[in-house]
């Protein structure tokens, strides 16, 4: 190797190119050796080279990282490495000092686990968490307009979510957006087929499907950048991905969760046929309420007439009743019931005589009986 | 002559003509009055009532006859 030296002009120090990078390589390589995590990309692998090439990718903000490995090397791990794929590489930063490049010198590379998988999720579920990424759960449309559904082009699945949705409301507007939900480019993918389908018009709920699959399947629906999208997106979201025993993270960042297709169908859409049940018991009921109002009043109105029926014969008994009793009390207070006993009463010159100093010796009188009366004379 | 009474008026003005001849507050030639203003009231309430459970049974035969 040759040495790091600098040409003098003056009083300037000048390197070349050459012993530029040189010198940073050396530098470099003081570093320690170190993990790092990230997505393979754009692997290439010729049996004529030296070396094996990739770029390693920050799957949260797409930063790069270019990555060498010794063939040989790369060749005895016997990892089956596909674009994509999450990994923990060791190694240790360096330059390619005729291009001046820099990259990372791999000494080994490890397949992210699935207890590495576990253990991101974990994270992530606390960060977002703590951020209120899993805050939301707005209502859903009882009538939506039309429904999105961002789905595979897995027929079976796709099938399942728009036969369930039709049978239960034949009326019910779909739009679908078939994309990948499987693989490294499934999360950009989902997050592009979401924003298009909320933009679409009139679309009022949007259904995120997936039928089952793999751990490692289901990865792209814990994705950081689609839990955000799905949070940020203008209308309520049904997560519906995999099988009931699944917890992708989109389930929480979602509006609402269904474990199977029918469940997103049933959240989505009404039952037509029960809905209509409902309503042909509410014009019964409507029916069933006129009739009773009628009945009722026409109770209440026959009752009233059978009074006023009565009424004018029991006026005239009471008025009757009133009218004996007086002429009762009148026939008990006249002087004949005394008569009938045989008492008599005197009359002299029209006068009733109450007293015998009242008639002298001679007089006409007339005596009032019972049942008539005479004259006589005082002797 | 004001225009004629709703139903509810003249169930009450019957309702109440009954209530003054139950009582016997009335004078003889004023409670045979009232007696034909009664029959009078409840001609046009019964009137009323048939009218509208014809309407009634008449809606709900269409709707039965529009059913699928």
């Amino acid at each position: 190797m040759s040495k790091v030296e600098a040409s003098q002009y003056g009083d300037r120090k000048v390197y070349s190119v050459g012993s530029f990078n040189r010198g940073v390589a050396e530098w470099l390589q003081r570093l320690p050796t170190v993990w790092v995590e990230g997505e393979v990309t754009e692997l290439r692998r010729n049996p004529r080279w030296q070396s094996v090439f990739f770029t390693l990718k920050d799957p949260t903000d797409g930063a790069c990282l270019g990555v060498t490995m010794a063939r040989g090397r790369f060749d005895g791990l016997r990892v089956d490495l596909a674009d994509g794929e999450r990994v923990h590489v060791f190694g240790r930063p360096e330059l390619f000092e005729a291009r001046g490049d820099f990259r990372m010198r791999a000494l080994s590379i490890e397949r992210f686990g699935l207890g590495d998988h576990l253990a991101a999720l974990e994270r992530l579920k606390k960060k977002l968490g703590a951020e209120g990424v899993f805050d939301r759960s707005r209502a859903l449309p009882r009538f939506p307009r039309r429904i999105g559904i961002v789905t595979g082009n897995d027929a079976a699945a796709k099938q399942d979510i728009l036969s369930t949705i039709t049978a239960r409301f034949p009326a019910a507007r779909i739009v679908v957006a078939e994309t990948y939900v499987q693989g490294p480019f499934a999360a950009t993918a989902m997050i592009e087929a979401l924003r298009g389908i909320a933009a679409a018009p009139e679309v009022d709920v949007i259904v995120l499907s997936r039928g089952g699959g793999s751990f490692e399947d289901l990865l792209p629906f814990s994705d950081e950048r689609l839990l955000r999208a799905i949070a940020a997106c203008s209308v309520p979201v049904v997560s519906a991905v995999g099988h009931e025993q699944d917890t992708p993270l989109c389930d929480l960042a979602a509006d609402a969760r269904a474990s199977t297709p029918t469940a997103a169908a049933r959240l989505v859409v009404p039952d037509a046929t029960e809905l209509l049940e409902q309503l042909a018991r509410s014009r019964a009921g409507l029916g069933r309420g006129a009739r009773t109002l009628v009945d009722r009043r026409r109770e209440r109105l026959t009752h009233a007439h059978e009074r006023l029926r009565r009424a004018p014969a029991l006026a005239v008994e009471r008025k009757r009743a009133r009218l004996d009793q007086a002429a009762g009390r009148l026939r008990a207070l006249s002087p004949r019931a005394t008569l009938e006993r045989g008492y008599a009463i005197v009359r002299a010159q029209e006068e009733i005589v109450r007293s015998a100093d009242a008639v002298s010796t001679g007089e006409q009188i007339v005596v009032e009986v019972a049942d008539g009366r005479f004259g006589a004379r005082v002797e | 002559m004001s225009a004629e009474p709703t139903f509810e008026e003249a169930q009450r003005e019957l309702e109440q003509i009954v209530e003054r001849l139950e009582r016997g507050e009335a004078e003889l030639d004023e409670a045979v009055q009232l007696w034909e203003r009664g029959e009078e009231l409840y001609k046009l309430c019964a009137g009323k009532l048939d009218a509208a459970q014809g309407k009634i049974e008449e809606l709900a035969r269409r709707v039965e006859s529009a059913r699928p």
